[in-house]
């Protein structure tokens, strides 16, 4: 389509060719990715009381979190972590913006490495630019595959690390090494490099402006006395370019040289100093250079900055309003909560299922007998012998087998044989069955049951 | 044309919406649940330590669709709500948006801002 003066009206954004920038906000985003990405790669290689530190084993249904198994039955910690999790983004959003989306997002972080990478290789903004323009000679080719071959490789790294969360990561590099992967490793391996390649080397920016939900629905979040990043509109403007010598008020000018570098580092390719814009994920890179370039004009910092609504406007910036205290109290008693009762976990399950082909049985000697199936979990770390008992009940018989003692981490089946004269109740009575272990460190759980007698 | 009085028994937009979100997500379930459950007992799934509720196997089968459902809904209502706060029809051609930033070099106003200085 065309337009009557001929310009096509099908408008094609510019590629985005983020500018290096240095500063700051710059070095608290390596920072960030060090850590975060350190944490990544780092963190399957450690183990932990015996275990990979984190592992999510799924064909056996534990999670293994820093010294925790988190079985079945702890489902529940785990909805509320990713509560807090969620939780804490609103928070944080509430206090400081889109600090996520600039510094500890996956996708800014990959993309961060992805960038760097291809800095490394194809150069700076202007030579990155010039090269894809230039036809495909020796540089080129030889630039672009080896972009291609490292970024593939990163790529991969990431997607076998990946996997390495919920396969043993030792084992698994040993079998890629060997060239024995399974089938499903190799198939999440590549699916996880190819989403990785994807977002961070070509979606980039795409994903945050078309695909995040987290950016449409946080403006919810967002008040008056909210971080965001803004032009000092009345201080820069009327823009324009200038000698260092010149003073801008004799030239009519504002503040804002022109100098488009906040465009040009802006990793979305937008231009801030029109105004707040959901594009915008506050990485700070244009607070970073225009900071430079203040400086070296011999201005004073500070023309694009972190500030609020409230600040631009000449009022009082709160950082403690209702929505924060409601955040952070929510907080506080969800992560007192879990905590508490994480370490109120007994390290022991006992599941008792009655035998369902008969109520219950009577022996020659006036003695009652019901049968039950026993399941019997044992979620601490080291083996563990184990005695019960039947609360209350001094008159009544225990047999149980096999011998009631098992392994690390190990679910064992039982069969429970429970005896009490006929005499001692009509109908149905409740028992309580203590199971303990024999030596410290001391683990009880208590369950009840019902038993079963004859009614007449 | 009134376009002030609404027609009888035509929805909003809002309501549209809803509808669909819930409908096209029943539908995904049953069909989800129809699959599912033509490969697997659900009452081989649940665990052991489910059995003490003695969950019967109609309970059961109504538990995987609601879990199903609940799935299909919030894919859907997301889905849903990233289509309507996203930008509007027309958007690649560039209705609504911004004009393109217009970049140069920075020395090139700028003679004190040599390009060594930004590499």
């Amino acid at each position: 389509m065309t337009k009557d003066s001929g310009d096509s009206l099908y408008r094609k954004d510019p590629k985005v060719y983020p500018r290096d920038v240095t500063g700051k906000f710059a070095s608290l985003r390596k920072l960030a990715v060090f850590a975060l990405l350190g944490l990544y790669y780092i963190i399957p290689w450690l183990n932990w009381g015996g275990h990979q530190s984190v592992l999510f084993d799924l064909p056996a249904r534990k999670f293994y979190i820093l010294g925790l198994t988190f079985w079945p039955q702890d489902f529940i910690f785990l909805t509320l972590m990713l509560i807090i999790a969620g939780l804490s983004l609103f928070f944080v959003t509430a206090v400081a913006g889109r600090l996520w989306c600039g510094y500890a997002c996956p996708q800014t972080v990959w993309t961060e490495v992805f960038l760097w990478l291809e800095r490394l290789v194809e150069g700076d903004r202007n030579k990155r630019m010039k090269l894809d323009k230039s036809p495909w000679n020796s540089n080129k080719i030889i630039r672009k595959t080896a972009k291609q071959f490292i970024w593939i490789s990163f790529a991969l790294w990431t997607g076998f690390t990946f996997v390495g969360f919920f396969t043993p990561i030792r084992e698994l590099g040993h079998s890629v090494f060997t060239f024995q992967l399974g089938g499903w490793e190799t198939f999440w391996m590549l699916f996880y490099s190819f989403a990785t390649y994807g977002n961070a080397g070509i979606l980039r920016e795409q994903v945050c402006k078309y695909m995040c939900p987290y950016a449409r629905f946080q403006s919810a979040m967002f008040d008056k006395d909210t971080l965001v990043i803004a032009y000092d509109e009345p201080r820069g403007e009327p823009r324009g370019g200038r000698r260092k010598t010149d003073t801008p008020s004799e030239k009519g000018l504002g503040d804002c040289i022109s100098c488009t570098l906040c465009v040009q580092v802006c990793p979305t390719g937008i231009d801030i100093r029109e105004g707040l814009q959901i594009e915008c994920i506050a990485c700070a890179a244009c607070i970073d250079v225009c900071d430079q370039v203040m400086d070296k004009m011999g201005y004073e910092k500070g023309l694009i900055s972190y500030t609020t609504e409230h600040r631009i406007s000449g009022e009082e910036t709160h950082v403690f309003r209702p929505r924060i205290f409601v955040y952070s109290f929510l907080l506080l008693a969800l992560v007192a909560g879990v905590i508490y009762s994480v370490n109120q976990r007994v390290l022991l399950r006992a599941d008792l299922l009655r035998d369902r082909n008969a109520l219950y049985r009577e022996l020659p000697d006036n003695m009652i007998e019901n049968v039950y199936t026993l399941k019997l979990i044992n979620m601490d770390f080291q083996a563990h012998q184990y005695q019960i008992e039947v609360v209350g009940h001094d008159d009544m018989i225990l047999h149980i087998s096999p011998e009631l003692s098992l392994e690390a981490e190990e679910v064992g089946n039982f069969i429970l044989r429970m005896q009490a004269p006929s005499d001692a109740g009509r109908g149905s009575m409740k028992v309580d069955l203590r199971f303990s272990t024999l030596k410290e460190p001391v683990i009880e759980r208590t369950v009840s049951t019902r038993f079963l007698l004859p009614f007449d | 044309m009134n376009i002030e009085h609404p027609v009888n028994r035509r929805w909003s937009m809002r309501q549209r919406d809803w509808a669909v979100v819930f409908w096209i997500a029943f539908l995904s379930a049953a069909a989800g649940a129809f699959v599912l459950f033509g490969l697997v007992n659900p009452m081989d799934m649940v665990s052991a330590w489910a059995d003490e509720y003695s969950i019967g196997v109609r309970l059961a089968y109504g538990l995987a669709f609601m879990f199903l459902y609940l799935v299909c809904l919030l894919a859907s209502a997301l889905t849903m709500f990233m289509i309507r706060t996203g930008p509007s029809r027309g958007h690649v051609k560039g209705k609504g948006r911004r004009s393109i930033p217009s970049v140069h070099d920075p020395s090139q106003s700028n003679p004190d801002l040599g390009d060594e200085d930004w590499k």
